[in-house]
């Protein structure tokens, strides 16, 4: 008894690097490696949930994407609405953080002002800007009206709902990226700047040619951090206008959605999710390029 | 070229006044070595001279102008700095060619600077790395390189060797040196390292608390040290202090130490005789004094008796450590053919014309 016992614990003794990680394996191997591996299967197959088995197509999905015209609209406004947002955030996270990177009475209070929207819980935000943007009850209209200029109808026009997206994106994510470059714009060392000061350089020069050169590295990661939530930007866009009026802000990854778990089309919907992982894979193998060719000094 | 003249500057950091009333004037073409040790307001003084700190009262004058007002840009300096302060994103050549790229100076002109500059350092072979591939003597060749294509009127170095090991100042020293006479330039050069100051200056201005104690020729500070702080500063070791009283026996000055008493050189007496009955501080520097067995025979009335407790041998030279009662004494000599052994009596021989005498209460020299 005593020996099978002593056999059984040194086998758990020899083995204990299998055995103490095992459960923690199996979590992330159910929750993160099987649905991925089922999206990959999937994506090769025709199946609405629900009704009937899916059904083996090869690269059909795929064929079919390319004339679909909805997710020809979802690449236009995603890239609209990245291209703008992450241009918008990322230029005036910069210009605050400039602002910031000085001590001035009262610098930490307006700080933690400023990060508020940062720190909101998105679907909350999203819910009050859409009431706030509302044509005929919200206060923005009210407050246009009541100082003599003409509502706008916002998200209820095709014309005007994007750069509104972008309006409330840019509000609420600016103030990551200003924390990330004024961390980065602290760490800068001190001495060139003086030096620069000798040499010649006015305010506007030690900018361009001492301060951005040294802060790029930081600058493209900030945009790297932000573009992977901003590219498959959900809650706000879902919220607000649920990729609407019509499809005027559907974005491939809200259209991906509405095919899964809208038309429950999971197979071309799979596809379709690969495709945006696609995207944000290769926009961010970019972005690290540059980053590392920037941060080479 | 120009010179330097800074009148009753003050630089004050809230509560702490850094610089304290300070006057001196740098000639066209000098080498200046302003020293102290740290935390003396001597690199505060050349950022106010550079224009990095703003002046609190006073004025400095480059040439003919005063620059209180004025940008450093506009000041026609250079400076060299004790971290380098190299660009870290730009290689050697732009880091060399900048300052003279922001003042829009024609491209073949900084291409030619450059490599006049590349030629005077011998950094040829470094123009197109990055700061982080040089090493630190390459860097500070760089930074030097950086002042030097400016053909600025003042040159201002805070202190640029302290980063580099040991063998590396004394060949960037050299060469420092070598520099100034090739340039004709005015140089403000801050150190808190003596050796730089002795070695390169023309006139070294020491400073202590703010305020100037000494200006003089490197041989002037250190024979003629004006007060107690400069003589315990110039020297290495340090010069020997010993509390005394100054008394007449025999028709003469003599130096009462308790543990011994030494005969003063005629040569001193006008000037001890005020201090006649007072307790004054006495100095003696290590290189003046000789420790020997006494069998070999004492020297009239100059010696005093002590144990040598340690002998630190550097080769050439030897530095006795002495007990001479309750006094510690250090000496310093050539090694001699028998060697002192540690613990043993000996005699010291001092130099007594070499010897200074100090005002116990203002610290001023009296001999």
């Amino acid at each position: 008894m005593t020996t099978a016992l002593s056999a059984v614990a040194r086998y758990v003794d020899r083995r204990q690097r299998f055995f103490f990680p095992a459960p923690a394996v199996a979590v992330l191997f159910l929750i993160i490696v099987l649905p991925i591996a089922f999206n990959l299967y999937l994506m090769f197959t025709k199946w609405t949930v629900g009704l009937g088995e899916p059904r083996f197509i090869g690269w059909d999905n795929f064929v079919e994407i390319f004339g679909d015209e909805r997710v020809w609209n979802g690449v236009k406004v995603m890239i609209y609405f990245s291209g703008a947002s992450l241009a918008l955030e990322l230029f005036f996270g910069l210009m605050i953080a400039l602002y910031f990177n000085r001590t001035f009475r009262g610098s930490e209070a307006v700080q933690a002002i400023y990060i508020i929207p940062f720190a909101a819980t998105p679907v909350a935000v999203a819910l009050i800007w859409r009431i706030m943007l509302n044509p005929e009850i919200g206060v923005i209209n009210y407050l246009l009206t009541s100082i003599g200029l003409p509502p706008g109808l916002w998200v209820a026009s095709p014309d005007t709902v994007i750069a509104t997206l972008v309006m409330v994106d840019v509000w609420k994510w600016t103030p990551m990226i200003t924390l990330i470059v004024l961390a980065g714009l602290k760490s800068l060392p001190h001495d060139p700047y003086e030096a620069a000061r000798i040499d010649g350089c006015n305010a506007l020069q030690i900018f361009w040619y001492i301060t951005l050169p040294l802060i790029r590295p930081v600058l493209i990661a900030a945009l790297m951090l932000r573009s992977l939530d901003n590219l498959k930007e959900f809650d706000m866009i879902y919220t607000i206008t649920q990729g609407g009026p019509g499809i005027a802000s559907e974005t491939l990854y809200l259209y991906s959605y509405n095919v899964s778990f809208g038309f429950f089309k999971a197979g071309y919907g799979s596809a379709l999710m690969v495709i945006v992982f696609l995207v944000v894979l290769v926009f961010n193998v970019l972005m690290n390029r540059l980053r590392r060719d920037a941060s080479l000094v | 070229m120009a010179n330097v003249i800074v009148k009753n500057l003050v630089k004050r950091f809230n509560a702490v006044t850094a610089v304290d009333n300070l006057s001196l004037e740098i000639h066209d073409r000098e080498f200046a070595v302003l020293i102290g040790s740290s935390g003396c307001g001597k690199t505060t003084v050349l950022r106010m001279i550079a224009g990095l700190e703003p002046i609190t009262s006073g004025e400095v004058f480059i040439g003919d102008t005063l620059v209180n007002d004025m940008e450093p840009k506009d000041r026609d300096i250079a400076m060299v700095f004790q971290n380098y302060a190299l660009y870290p994103h730009m290689n050697v050549r732009d880091n060399l060619g900048f300052g003279l790229k922001i003042r829009k100076f024609p491209k073949a002109e900084i291409d030619a600077r450059v490599q006049e500059a590349a030629d005077i350092l011998g950094i040829h072979d470094l123009l197109e790395r990055k700061p982080k591939e040089l090493s630190g003597g390459q860097r500070q060749r760089v930074a030097l390189g950086r002042a030097i294509v400016r053909k600025p009127k003042v040159f201002l170095f805070d202190e640029p060797l302290s980063n580099l090991d040991a063998k590396l100042r004394v060949a960037m020293r050299a060469e420092i040196s070598k520099l100034h006479r090739r340039l004709g330039a005015t140089i403000i050069y801050v150190t808190h390292d003596q050796v730089e100051a002795m070695t390169m200056a023309d006139r070294i201005f020491i400073m202590h608390k703010g305020t100037l104690q000494q200006t003089g020729a490197p041989m002037e500070v250190y024979l003629k040290p004006a007060n107690l702080f400069v003589a315990g500063f110039i020297g290495s070791p340090s010069m020997n202090f010993i509390e005394a009283k100054v008394i007449r026996e025999a028709d003469a000055w003599w130096i009462d130490a308790g543990e011994f008493k030494l005969r003063a050189p005629a040569a001193f007496d006008a000037r001890l005789e005020p201090h006649a009955g007072r307790t004054v501080i006495f100095g003696v520097r290590p290189e003046d004094m000789t420790a020997h067995d006494p069998a070999a025979g004492a020297g009239g009335g100059n010696t005093l008796t002590a144990r040598a407790d340690v002998v630190e041998t550097l080769g050439a030279e030897i530095f006795v450590h002495l007990t001479c009662g309750a006094l510690a004494i250090v000496a310093r000599m050539e090694a001699p053919e028998q060697p002192l052994t540690e613990g043993q009596t000996v005699d010291v021989d001092l130099k007594m014309l070499k010897t200074h005498v100090f005002d116990k209460e203002t610290s001023q020299t009296i001999v």
